[in-house]
């Protein structure tokens, strides 16, 4: 069944149900997460994060898309029922924030869609105003 | 200044963003709401030239619109801005502002995602799908505003409406929390 990924994007992915996990071939983890699995872990661009046990995220043939999230240190949720996983932030890039009190990155569109990064007001203060509608 | 939308669709925003010369951004995927435990709106944060966060989750408001209702006059936290930023000096000490954030419980994070599914699954036309995750949602992180606050116009609500007053209401029964600095007393 196609299963929609809800992380950093959204994205769409052949995936197999089995039980409660959500599995997907090898090389379409990219595809579903945005990280390849290498044999030195998980990767995407230049970072890779090692998976400690591999076994972990294997489920047959393919790979536990709950399971690769928790290799990332990102907790995650699952609706079976109507095909959609959604992975959260890194609890790790949380905790920097909240604990350590560290100004950790994010990038949001603007409201014609324009990507804005924290970074682009580096050196800066930045008040940031958190509002909304409702 | 940034401004951070915790909302659905540029559309419900504009109407707050005309005039406003600062970048307005939108955050469908409540990614702030997660990374910095932002619980309710507004909340406010300052970070320094450092990259540190200078001032941690607060409630602020520009004009006193709401004064009645919240208590929290806009002035004070303006002259503290002002003071920041033409000093570099933080209104509160330090020892209250390290640990003013709670960090989210695990069903607070897990709250977060099931709101994610639902907004997703609304956006995809099943609203059964959607009212399912939202109450989900709702009972994992019952007095958090970014969760059951932001469901009620996605569910057709009014969010100035009775639900949400009651909402209000079961949320000062259970103390007022909130995840940042205690409410300024006036």
């Amino acid at each position: 069944m196609q299963v929609a990924v809800l992380s950093d994007e959204t994205r769409s992915v052949d995936a197999q149900v089995f039980g409660d996990r959500v599995v997907v071939s090898p090389g379409d983890l990219p595809d579903a997460i945005g990280w390849e699995l290498k044999p030195e872990g998980l990767c995407r661009d230049d970072v890779c994060v090692p998976v400690r046990d591999p076994s972990s995220i294997e489920a047959g043939d393919g790979i536990d898309l709950v399971a690769a999230a928790a290799a990332l240190g990102c907790p995650a949720a699952v609706s079976i029922e109507s095909g959609v996983v959604a992975i959260g932030q890194p609890a790790a890039t949380r905790k920097r924030a909240i604990e350590g009190m560290e100004a950790v990155p994010f990038t949001l569109p603007d409201l014609d869609g324009e990507l804005h990064s924290l970074d682009e007001w580096r050196g800066s203060k930045k008040l940031v105003h958190v509002f909304a509608s409702w | 200044m940034i401004g951070v939308a915790l909302d659905e669709h540029p559309d419900d925003v504009r109407e707050f963003a005309e005039g406003i010369s600062y970048p307005v951004l939108i955050d469908r995927e409540h990614v702030l709401s997660e990374l910095y435990a932002v619980s309710n709106v507004p909340t406010v944060l300052w970070i320094d030239e450092h990259e540190r966060i200078a001032r941690p989750n607060g409630v602020a408001f520009g004009v006193d619109m709401f004064v009645e209702l919240t208590g929290i006059p806009a002035e004070p936290h303006k002259q503290a801005v002002r003071d920041w930023v033409t000093r570099g000096v933080v209104d509160l000490p330090a020892e209250e502002l390290a640990g003013a954030v709670d960090d989210l419980s695990d069903a607070e994070v897990a709250a977060r995602l099931e709101f994610r599914i639902a907004a997703h699954l609304r956006r995809r036309g099943d609203d059964a799908g959607a009212a399912t995750h939202f109450a989900r949602a709702a009972e994992l992180a019952p007095y958090d505003f970014s969760v059951r606050r932001a469901a009620m116009p996605l569910q057709g609500e009014d969010p100035f409406g009775e639900k949400f007053f009651a909402l209000y209401e079961e949320w000062q029964a259970a103390g007022s929390p909130y995840h940042g600095l205690p409410r300024p007393t006036s």
